[in-house]
Order: structure tokens, then C-alpha cells, then sequence
């Protein structure tokens, strides 16, 4: 795709969302469900860039989502900040966690990167689950809407209003990550996806790639989860859960990992699915695990990363296509070769 | 730098698997501007005494000094920066990426490129352009820049890996088997590059290799390795005289040509 039709295509998705609050009566959804496309879609960026570009199976991006959430959820209850300020800390407390963790997460590659991901995932839920006094617990928390505040003036944020500001969000999210991705550092992300012994005798230190990387995708992650416990009112333990995690995982195959608007993609199926489709049948968890394993067997690039395949020939430098089987290859990010 | 000359020095490597001994008590030193060549059988220990040198997997005795550098537990990208560059008995390189993607990525590695958001323009682009086209045309893969490595034959990828590990500007260069699984037409031509090495760019060359012609045709210094052991160090005249060589390689009469 020359730079010229992507910017096009790029501006017709924008300006198609920017109609959204009027499309989607048409296709009988709520407004708010599409704010959650939004929203969603940057944490699903985070497993992207992670798990997509970078070869890391990031199996615990819940934990920096939910940290948002109750980052956000708890600063207004706690601190009747307002609504710019909860989003702002609910950001900084996913890259706090991302922080916190990295270092950690840095010591191992591959499958145990997943298992390590999961496992601190995991702490962060049963503290949320179990400090009812702070958090709620179980039933989590609920949070009116804060007002939002521009010197004098404030106003209640409704539905329609919230769109525009996920929809900016995300517009700035979806600029930063394709700039990230396809700068000198992108690059050198997906030469570690490839082959990271190769990357270090280059002369590079890896260890500071990833982390930056896990940083970038901890704030993003941490913005996600604002949003979305600002969107529903509301922070529940599940937010943190290593489902959540997974289901954010699900949705970057089936958009196709390593394409920038993949997760927009994988992120509308998985949200309008959820609500749709399990208003229909409660079997909707199957249809999205036969969707998954038909994507992971017959289209591994997912559906956007297929459609730019049919379009045009493969190359894994020129554009954001990356092969889902490639990021999933436990070659590609062993442990060998980091001169532990 | 060590003034008599020793470039790199491995004084008493020692690396066990399990209770095997791959490698035991081996020193070996590496005189500037010399083209140095590590052999053995089979299972003499050669790959794991590479990987303790090039910080790949750390040796549990033993000292390994480089550029008069005690770097025995230097982690593997400094050593890079020191001077180091190494290939891989399979080469290690981005397959999907063209050749010219290939070792760019390194070029930009060295010129501190990398971990920026802006890609270089004007004359860090200029510079960085330059030295690509100076290391494909060292190992003459200019004319298949475009086509990614994947594609390419065996020997190619192998010459592709050697400008990559050129990118980092090293003063050393280890290469682990680099005709393993070549015919005879892509020997020569490696040959030849090694050759160039020492002559055309003044490096040092260290290299792992079966074929006892190409090392008697190629190296100023041979190590002899057997069961983890040294076994002979010396000149290939030397060598080639050793009673204890001649039994390790009993019977393949490849000696007999010197």
C-alpha cells in the first residue's frame, strides 16, 4: 500500500467513526458499545505491540487495563477528581504497574515471559477481590461519571459526548503506535520478534528495547482501562483477570497481529459480539472460540493482516505485516543467546 | 590493547552439560592480524568454546580477556561494542527481511540508530547508505539487495551474515563453521572473503571448521580440540606433523596433502 492510499483509508475509517453516534441506531447499537470498540481496541494495541510486533506473549495486559480502571474509579470516589484528571491517573497507574513489573518480566523470554505475565496478573486480581474495604471486592466498584472541568465552566459528560472523547483517544493512540512501529525502534522490535540472538550481536542491548516497549504498552493498556471504567461506571476485579487478558489476546489474532488497524478489527468483533451475539445465545463464547481456531488454522495473519496479503505481496519491513504463526514461533524469542 | 600483540585470550575454559565435560581446561591465544582456525572430530567442544568467548553462554572457569579486557561475564551485546562479530554454524539472520534490510539494521545498530522515532535523514541517511553499499559489495551480494534472505542460497545467506556481523565495525571476527553445508563453488568463495578479511580490511579471524583443506589453505595458527580437550596449537606445518592430530583424524588421510 503506498504511503499516499494508507493516509486515505486511514482518514475514511476516522471520518466513518466520526458519524458513529448517527451509524450505529442504524445497526441497532448503542452508542456507548461503540465507545467501547474504541477504548478496547487501544488495549488490544498493547497485546499488539507486545505479543504482534515484539514476539512477547503478553498474557497479562489485563493487569495494567485494570489498574486504569481502579486507578481511575478510585481517585474519584477517593478524591472527587475530575474527569480529565481520573483519566490521566488512571493512564499513570498502568504505566506504574508497567513499571513495577517490567523488570521483572525482562528476565525471561518466551513461554515463561507468558506464564510471568499471567502470574502478576493474577496478584493484582485477588488484591482488588479481596481488599473489599478499598475496592469492593468481588461486586467492584461503582462510580458516577465526574464532571468535566475546563476552568470555570464544567459539564456532565453523557454517552454522545463520551464518544468523541474515545474517538480522540483512540485517533491519537492508533498515531503513536503507527509512528512507534514504524520508526528505527519499531524495526528493531520486530528484529527481536525474529530473531532476538541475532538483534544482541548487533551490539544491542535488548533488554532496554523491551522494556521500553513494555512501558508503551503498560500506559496504553492503563488509558484503555481508564476509558473503560469511566464508559460503564464502573471497576470490577474481572477487569484485571487473566481472561480479560486473554480475550484481549483473541481479539489481536483475529484482527491480525502486527498491523496497525488490526486491533480496531479484533477489538469490533470481540465487543459487538460480546453484546450482540450473547443477547441472542448464550453460546457465544463458543462461537468465539471456533472463530479463533479457524482464524489461528486457515487465515493466521487474522482478518485485516489476510486482506492486506491478498492485496499485495508479503514484506515483513516495508509494511506493518507480521505472521501471527511467527509470533507464536518459541524460536523467535528464545532464551539462548541473552548471556544470562 | 595487550601490547605483545594477543588480541583475544582464553586462559582454562571449562563447561560442562549434565556431567559431560564439552569443554576442559582449553586455552587458546589470538594474535592480531592472524587467521586463526579452531578444529577437532565431532563433539571436540568447538561450538561451546565459541560461545564462551563470544558471551553466548558463559564458561564456569576460566578467563576470557579481549582487547586486554577481563570480558568473561560481559554480556554478549557489549563484547559487540568492544569490537567482537560473530556468525553462527546456522545462520542466525532475519529471514523475511531483504538482504539489504539485513544489514542496515546492523549499520544502524552501530551508528546509534536504532532506538530512535525519526529514521535518519540527510548525511546520517547518506552515511548509513554508504556503509551498506560497502558491505554488500565486500561479500558481492549487491545485485540481490532487494530479494529477502529467505530466498536466497545457503552460501549467500552465509556471505549476508558476515556483512552483518562487519556492520558493528569489529576488530575480531568469530565464525563458527562458516562452510558447514556448502558445496565446493560456495567454499572457494567464502574462502576468498575470509582471505579478505585479514588482507582488504586489516581484521583478525577466528573461525570453527571441519574441512582440513580449507583450514590448512586459509590459517596462520590451528588449535586442535578433541573430547573437550586441547589436544595441539601451532603452525599448520606443525600440525600437520603431530602424531597425536594424525590419530585424532586416523583414517581420513586428509594430512597427508600438506
Amino acid at each position: 500500500m503506498t504511503a499516499r492510499k494508507e493516509l486515505l483509508l486511514s482518514a475514511a475509517v476516522v471520518v466513518l467513526f466520526a458519524f458513529g453516534p448517527w451509524i450505529s441506531p442504524l445497526m441497532h447499537l448503542d452508542v456507548s458499545i461503540v465507545s467501547g470498540v474504541l477504548v478496547i481496541a487501544i488495549a488490544v494495541m498493547s497485546v499488539n505491540l507486545l505479543l504482534g510486533y515484539t514476539g512477547l506473549p503478553a498474557f497479562g495486559n489485563a493487569a495494567y487495563f485494570g489498574l486504569g480502571s481502579y486507578g481511575a474509579a478510585l481517585s474519584v470516589k477517593y478524591f472527587q477528581v475530575h474527569f480529565a484528571e481520573a483519566i490521566v491517573i488512571g493512564t499513570v497507574a498502568g504505566l506504574l504497574g508497567g513499571l513495577i513489573l517490567a523488570p521483572f518480566l525482562l528476565r525471561r523470554r518466551g513461554i515463561y515471559f507468558g506464564l510471568l505475565s499471567i502470574a502478576f496478573g493474577q496478584v493484582f486480581y485477588f488484591i482488588a477481590y479481596r481488599y473489599t474495604d478499598v475496592t469492593g471486592g468481588e461486586d467492584g466498584m461503582q462510580v458516577p461519571r465526574p464532571l468535566f472541568v475546563l476552568a470555570n465552566a464544567h459539564a456532565t459528560v453523557s454517552d454522545f459526548g463520551f464518544y468523541y472523547v474515545a474517538l480522540a483517544f483512540f485517533v491519537i493512540a492508533v498515531i503513536a503506535f503507527r509512528t512507534i512501529v514504524r520508526s528505527p525502534f519499531g524495526r528493531t522490535l520486530i528484529a527481536i520478534r525474529q530473531n532476538e540472538p541475532r538483534v544482541r550481536y548487533l551490539g544491542l542491548n535488548t533488554d532496554r528495547f523491551i522494556f521500553v516497549a513494555l512501558l508503551i504498552a503498560s500506559t496504553m493498556a492503563g488509558l484503555s482501562g481508564a476509558l473503560s471504567g469511566l464508559l460503564i461506571n464502573f471497576a470490577f476485579p474481572l477487569q484485571l483477570d487473566w481472561h480479560q487478558s486473554g480475550y484481549f489476546v483473541l481479539s489481536m489474532i483475529l484482527g491480525g497481529a502486527g498491523t496497525v488497524w488490526g486491533s480496531l478489527v479484533g477489538a469490533f468483533i470481540y465487543v459487538i459480539g460480546n453484546d450482540i451475539i450473547s443477547t441472542i445465545t448464550s453460546w457465544w463464547q463458543i462461537f468465539l472460540g471456533a472463530l479463533f481456531v479457524a482464524c489461528v488454522l486457515f487465515f493466521p495473519r487474522g482478518i485485516l493482516g489476510t486482506l492486506q496479503a491478498l492485496g499485495r505481496a508479503p514484506q515483513a519491513f516495508g509494511d506493518d505485516d507480521v505472521d501471527a504463526n511467527a509470533a507464536f514461533d518459541p524460536n523467535a524469542a528464545g532464551e539462548a543467546g541473552r548471556g544470562v | 590493547m595487550a601490547s605483545d600483540g594477543v588480541l583475544l585470550e582464553a586462559t582454562g575454559i571449562t563447561k560442562a552439560f549434565g556431567g559431560v565435560r564439552a569443554v576442559d581446561d582449553v586455552s587458546l591465544q589470538v594474535r592480531e592480524g592472524t587467521i586463526h582456525a579452531l578444529i577437532g572430530p565431532n563433539g571436540a567442544g568447538k561450538t561451546t568454546f565459541f560461545n564462551a568467548i563470544s558471551g553466548f553462554a558463559f564458561p564456569e572457569r576460566g578467563r576470557v580477556t579481549f582487547r586486554g579486557t577481563d570480558v568473561t561475564r560481559l554480556v554478549n551485546w557489549r563484547r559487540i561494542a568492544m569490537g567482537m562479530g560473530r556468525t553462527f554454524q546456522t545462520p542466525s539472520i532475519f529471514p523475511e527481511l531483504t538482504v539489504d534490510e539485513n544489514v542496515r539494521l546492523g549499520v544502524s545498530a552501530h551508528a546509534k540508530q536504532a532506538f530512535r522515532l525519526r529514521a535518519p535523514r540527510g548525511e546520517a541517511k547518506a552515511a548509513v547508505d554508504g556503509r551498506v553499499d560497502e558491505l554488500l559489495g565486500f561479500v558481492n551480494l549487491i545485485a540481490q539487495r532487494d530479494r529477502p534472505l529467505a530466498e536466497l542460497a545457503h552460501g549467500s545467506q552465509r556471505l549476508c551474515e558476515i556483512a552483518m556481523s562487519l556492520s558493528t565495525d569489529p576488530v575480531l571476527v568469530l565464525l563458527d563453521e562458516p562452510m558447514a553445508g556448502l558445496a565446493e563453488a560456495e567454499t572457494d568463495r567464502i574462502i576468498g572473503v575470509i582471505r579478505d578479511l585479514r588482507v582488504r580490511l586489516g581484521l583478525t579471524v577466528l573461525f570453527v571448521e571441519h574441512n582440513m583443506r580449507v583450514v590448512l589453505s586459509l590459517a596462520d595458527r590451528i588449535t586442535v580440540l578433541d573430547r573437550g580437550k586441547l589436544l595441539a596449537d601451532g603452525t599448520p606445518a606443525e600440525i600437520a606433523a603431530n602424531e597425536a592430530v594424525r590419530s585424532a583424524y586416523l583414517g581420513e588421510g586428509v594430512l597427508d596433502h600438506v
